[in-house]
């Protein structure tokens, strides 16, 4: 049981990994719909990781926080693309 | 307790998204860099057992944050950014770092995670809302019995002065919002 919750935890580590490596592309650009992109491809990889994280601890009151974080995100790349369309129109 | 792998890898995510959110001279990459910091920060709290913080983290400072920054963007005007990254002031630089280096040799003196021994644990006033706070005020989570009974005109208070930013902030931007 104690390799599961390791394995579990290092594949979390993994995607979180993944998330870093989406990092590149929002630093490098080039343009902001690049961005926006990479902070949601970063935001999905750490939902996956928190829904592991709950898993390892058996712990299900962490899901809520992931579904929480996963419209968060959506509403984010929302808000993101309204801005970059509409310079103003957030709300 | 040695870091573990995940908690290594969110440090290394935060730290990417801080410096991004620093350096980037276009301030709509940088609002998105401190965006992305503000979730990484919010999975290091779960990370720690603390899921409350992290859902306040990540409705805050990744939600209504970045909202508050694109408005203010949105009502301001920036020139187009002609190189990627800020020019870095090498004297704030060492100030900055002089600072973390003293609050960081500080942290070996803090007691270990879950430690029962911590004063913070076993000091009277805790040892009191532990035993009691059940039988006081029959709410399970003794941190949610502090909060919400024993300093309950506190937390109230914190309630009227954030209801008042809310006003304020939205008689400045001039905008009804029904959300």
């Amino acid at each position: 049981m104690v390799e599961f919750e390791t394995a579990l935890l290092a594949i979390a580590a993994a995607f979180v990994l993944f998330a870093v490596v989406a990092l590149y592309r929002v630093y490098a650009g080039p343009t902001n719909h690049d961005r926006v992109i990479a902070v949601n491809v970063a935001g999905t990889n750490t939902v996956i990781a928190i829904t592991l994280v709950a898993a390892a601890y058996q712990e299900s009151t962490f899901l809520d926080v992931a579904l929480v974080y996963a419209l968060l995100n959506f509403l984010l790349s929302i808000a993101f693309s309204k801005f970059n369309v509409e310079r103003g129109g957030v709300l | 307790m040695p870091i573990t792998l995940v908690e290594a890898a969110l440090l290394t995510f935060v730290l990417g998204c801080a410096l991004g959110a620093a350096l980037l001279e276009d301030t709509l990459a940088a609002v998105m860099a401190f965006a992305a910091y503000s979730l990484g920060v919010s999975v290091l709290w779960l990370v720690l057992q603390a899921p409350d913080v992290g859902l306040t983290e990540a409705a805050v400072g990744a939600g209504i944050m970045t909202v508050l920054f694109l408005l203010a963007l949105s009502n301001t005007v920036s020139p187009d950014a002609d190189r990627l990254f800020e020019p870095i002031r090498w004297r704030t630089v060492a100030l900055v770092g002089g600072f973390v280096l003293l609050i960081g040799a500080t942290v070996p003196a803090l007691p270990a995670i879950g430690d029962p021994n911590s004063p913070v644990v076993a000091g009277e006033v805790s040892q009191y809302y532990l035993a009691n706070a059940y039988a006081e005020t029959e709410v399970r989570n003794a941190v949610t019995a502090v909060l919400a009974a024993y300093r309950g005109f506190d937390t109230l208070g914190e309630g009227v002065v954030v209801f008042s930013a809310v006003v304020v902030t939205l008689s400045v931007l001039r905008r009804e919002v029904v959300a």
